[in-house]
């Protein structure tokens, strides 16, 4: 049985101690021979990936060769989205491919929503005492 | 003017545009309304279930070329 790696809900904001816990979680993602660390929220209301910007360009792919559109909603939908897919890593556990909706913007965090974060892992947030813990999924 | 003549104007607009123009009426909206004090973005993309369908059809092609 594969043990949960635990990580702390962080304070997105310092200057509202408690009231900004976040659950931000460091993983690493991996295109070709580049890979970028980065912080990603746990979103699970938000029903993609999303990856901001710079981090699809450190990534080295290109906006003009990407030609999955994907139409997203709230504020993000007046944005240009394109899908791709990249290798996670979070904490020990093997790579997984995560598909991102790619955004014209870095005015937001890297999201990790239900498509397809929440399918690959499985996760308990303990938000009382500030912390969650994530593992492989365990089922289909 | 009213509604009714301004409607195949308003039909007219590039879609940015309207967007705007929303926008625009729902701040005016909001500050009748007294509500117009912050902004509160919600970039989160709540249920955008095209976009994860369509980002699990980019996963399955993935696996395909990847076997």
């Amino acid at each position: 049985m594969i043990e949960p790696a635990c990580f702390p809900f962080v304070d997105a904001d310092p200057t509202q101690p408690r009231v900004s816990l976040t659950p931000l979680m460091a993983l690493t993602l991996t295109h070709g021979k580049r890979e970028v660390a980065v912080p990603g929220l746990l979103d699970t209301g938000a029903s993609v990936n999303v990856l901001p910007y710079s981090i699809g360009e450190q990534l080295g792919f290109v906006w003009e060769r990407q030609r999955t559109a994907i139409v997203l909603s709230g504020n993000l939908a007046r944005l240009q989205a394109r899908g791709i897919v990249v290798s996670a890593t979070v904490a020990s556990f093997a790579p997984v491919r995560l598909a991102f909706a790619w955004t014209q913007t870095d005015n937001i965090r890297l999201i990790l929503g239900q498509a397809n974060f929440f399918m690959e892992f499985d996760v308990c947030f303990f938000r009382a005492r500030t912390e969650f813990e994530v593992k492989p999924k365990t089922a289909g | 003017m009213s509604l009714v003549e301004l409607l195949p104007s308003i039909q007219a607009l590039p879609r940015s545009e309207k967007f705007l123009l929303v926008q625009e009426l729902v701040a005016e909206l909001a500050q009748e309304e007294g509500l117009a004090e912050g902004e509160y973005p919600v970039w989160s993309p709540y249920d955008a279930h095209e976009a994860a369908a369509t980002l699990l059809q980019l996963l399955e092609q993935d696996k395909v070329e990847a076997a």
